[in-house]
């Protein structure tokens, strides 16, 4: 056979493949939607696979006439995968959605609006999980669990810096003022300083978080900043007195531990995060932590919120709109699929599921319950629903707080290239 | 005595072996940590396991989310053996045409050609996968590998080419006094004499595909089609839990077909670059 037959035969051959390929990807369409099969993607580790296989296992069997095909990858590699999809409008039938992504995925119409799908039940959901995750009046996403900001405390390294504790209505000063402390007390821990925590100027929701409690709402209605830099440059000012006596972890060290903190290595005496992280904490340090509100603000009040520590949403190009938002409600609302998940995807928004949480006692699980159920008194505010462009804004706060800390651009400075950055984001 | 020159030599060597072991120190991190506790991993220096175990190689070999290691494993051999068969037979005919036939337009084409090396594969992606996924070929190693087998990777396009006109074209023009014709000729005398270059893509286009992350990211969906470099990245969450362990472990075993082929062909490798007049 001469090699041209070869070659005609080869293209003949991948041409064939390709149609029927093509066939099989369009043969399975179902009449109203409410068959066939769906897919469903999410960001995590394999503790969360296995965990969303066992509940998709449950669901395929209460909806036989459903497949889900899933798929999952790492929380950064997940969005670009995601933006790739959403420009050839392909996203998933469901997915897990964050809130820092929820406006910029609304604002170009991908997400279908859940309250018109009466397959979901939104009824065990409290009102201000539902507004968190509403845009424009239309329910984007909806909230599986809820995080809130907690200061996690390492009692062992707090008594080796000989400081007392702090008490639980401490105000940012308080906070500042103790943070010299540990500092002052120049203990050290496999000899490197104990200190009292990182920058905490470093994260855009903690500037968040002192916003609401100065009464300030972050966002305007229609998506817009609606801070002022001045309330960045007071925010910053705050951090200056422990910033300038070196009583932060250093951004050298920091530096040298990543992926790991100072924090996880008992190195810091505190950690200012979302009370989502307990069991990362409780399963890396071996050691028992506590769990304290955020500081006060000026008036005494703690002024928390909750924040759907992820959502799922169900795109607006998808074919099986009434299949995917059966798999919704039933990985949001099924009591089982609570008790699978336990407080993995943050303490249940859902009562059903809620309830359903059994927990050891002193497991990471009953810590953050026990945590959310005695701050409820606190959380007084609604949820700041990120404007589009969150996560870059948040990104390049992120960087720029590096910058503040390694001595490179004075507060002034930090002020005036984020405010560039999120002038040019929010247009 | 010593001589100036022995002086010399010896602290020359010094010198190399001391940047070699800086070079070297994060491959023997990554391949000793693969033997230490998950906690003991990250944020510590030092090579020498406390408490070495194979506890991580069976972790990794037990897969992820009821995805065995060998599936991964499988997924990238079909992924990089499909990459160098569909280079070597596609490209190679390609440069052929390139090369020794003169066809209308062929420096334009040429130039069409070697300008979509310049064209970042960000920039081509989007409107890629639209089509890919029009087409129904999403979550299916089609559009990972079709490329390959139309000699869309003008790299190895223009190295072949490049060689070609550096072979006699007497052979030809000897050939095709006897009567051979195009694929004749091919066939029988280029063909034969472009081994080193055959070699040199055939190196390339297994490692390229190897360790390629973003295109196996973007159109496989189902865990089941992963290929290593995508699965290594599902042992490590920040915001769940993560296992370094592991993953050192599946990126040693990862790591480990790539450095063997690069052992096996190495000398083709360098003979196929210098032979090709692409220099520096």
């Amino acid at each position: 056979m001469k090699l041209t037959q070869k070659l005609s035969i080869l293209i003949t051959a991948g041409a064939v493949l390709a149609t029927t390929v093509a066939c099989g990807g369009g043969n399975d369409a179902g009449g109203d939607g409410a068959t066939g099969t769906i897919t469903f993607t999410w960001w995590g580790g394999d503790d969360r696979a296995v965990k969303y296989k066992e509940a998709i296992a449950l669901f395929e069997a209460a909806n036989p006439d459903i497949k889900v095909k899933t798929s999952f990858t790492d929380f950064p590699n997940y969005w670009t995968a995601r933006s790739t999809e959403a420009a050839g409008r392909a996203l998933p039938d469901v997915m897990q959605m964050d809130l820092s992504y929820l406006r910029e995925y609304a604002e170009n119409d991908h997400l279908a609006d859940l309250s018109g799908l009466s397959d979901i039940d939104t009824s065990g959901f409290d009102e201000g999980q539902l507004n968190a995750g509403k845009v424009d009046e239309k329910l984007l996403g909806l909230s599986a669990g809820t995080n809130t900001f907690a200061l996690f405390v390492n009692p062992a390294v707090v008594e080796k810096a000989g400081v007392e504790p702090l008490a639980e209505d401490y105000t940012w000063e308080d906070w500042n003022a103790w943070i010299l402390d540990v500092q002052k007390a120049g203990a050290e821990q496999k000899g490197q300083p104990i200190t009292a925590t990182a920058d905490y100027r470093g994260t855009l929701w903690i500037f968040i978080q002192w916003l609401v409690q100065k009464g300030v709402d972050p966002y305007t209605a229609d998506g817009k900043i609606a801070f002022t830099q001045d309330h960045i440059k007071e925010f910053l000012a705050l951090g200056d007195g422990p910033n300038q006596a070196k009583a932060f972890s250093s951004a050298n060290r920091i530096t040298q531990l990543k992926p790991k903190s100072p924090f996880l290595v008992s190195e810091q005496a505190s950690e200012l995060n979302w009370d989502n992280f307990t069991a990362t904490y409780v399963t890396d340090m071996d050691t028992e932590i506590q769990l304290l509100p955020p500081p006060s603000g000026a008036d005494g009040t703690k002024g928390m919120f909750w924040k759907p520590s992820m959502l799922l949403s169900v795109a607006n190009n998808s074919e099986r709109k009434v299949a995917a938002a059966k798999l919704t409600d039933f990985l949001l609302t099924d009591p089982e699929v609570g008790k699978i998940f336990g407080n993995s995807r943050g303490v249940p928004s859902n009562t059903a599921q809620r309830e359903a949480v059994v927990s050891e006692e002193g497991s990471p699980d009953a810590l953050t319950t026990a945590y959310e159920e005695a701050m409820t008194e606190h959380v007084t505010a609604e949820t700041p629903v990120p404007i589009k462009g969150f996560g870059t804004l948040e990104a390049t706060w992120l960087r720029l707080a590096e910058d503040l800390s390694y001595g490179k651009i004075s507060n002034d400075e930090f002020v005036e290239q984020w405010w560039a950055e999120a002038e040019m984001a929010t247009l | 005595m010593i001589s100036k020159k022995t002086l010399g030599s010896i602290a020359w060597h010094l010198g190399a072996l001391a940047i070699a072991v800086v070079v070297l120190y994060p491959g023997a991190w990554m391949l000793l940590s693969a033997f230490k506790p998950t906690n003991q991993i990250v944020g510590s220096v030092s090579l020498i396991p406390h408490d070495a175990s194979f506890d991580n190689f069976r972790t990794a070999l037990n897969g992820i989310a009821g995805v065995s290691f060998w599936r991964f494993f499988l997924n990238s051999v079909i992924l990089a053996v499909g990459a160098v068969v569909g280079t070597v037979l596609s490209a190679s005919v390609t440069a052929y045409a390139f090369a020794r036939i003169d066809f209308p337009g062929r420096k334009l084409w040429f130039a069409l050609m070697i300008g979509t090396l310049l064209l970042p594969f960000h920039v081509v992606i989007i409107p890629q996968y639209i089509i890919f996924n029009n087409l129904g070929l999403v979550d299916t190693m089609v559009p990972l590998l079709i490329g390959k087998f139309l000699a869309a990777e003008a790299f190895f396009v223009f190295l072949m080419v490049q060689f070609m006109r550096g072979l006699p074209r007497e052979l030809d023009e000897a050939a095709f006094l006897d009567g051979a014709g195009h694929v004749r000729i091919f066939r029988s005398i280029t063909l034969p004499l472009m081994k080193p270059v055959l070699a040199t893509a055939s190196i390339f286009a297994f490692i390229w595909s190897w360790n390629d992350f973003f295109g196996p990211l973007l159109y496989l969906k189902n865990s089941d089609l992963y290929p290593l470099p995508v699965a290594l990245r599902l042992f490590v969450d920040q915001t769940s839990t993560s296992d370094y362990g592991a993953q050192m472990a599946m990126a040693v075993l990862a790591l480990a077909p790539v450095i063997i082929f690069f052992l096996v062909f190495q000398r083709y490798l360098i003979g196929g670059v210098a032979t090709t007049g692409l220099k520096g």
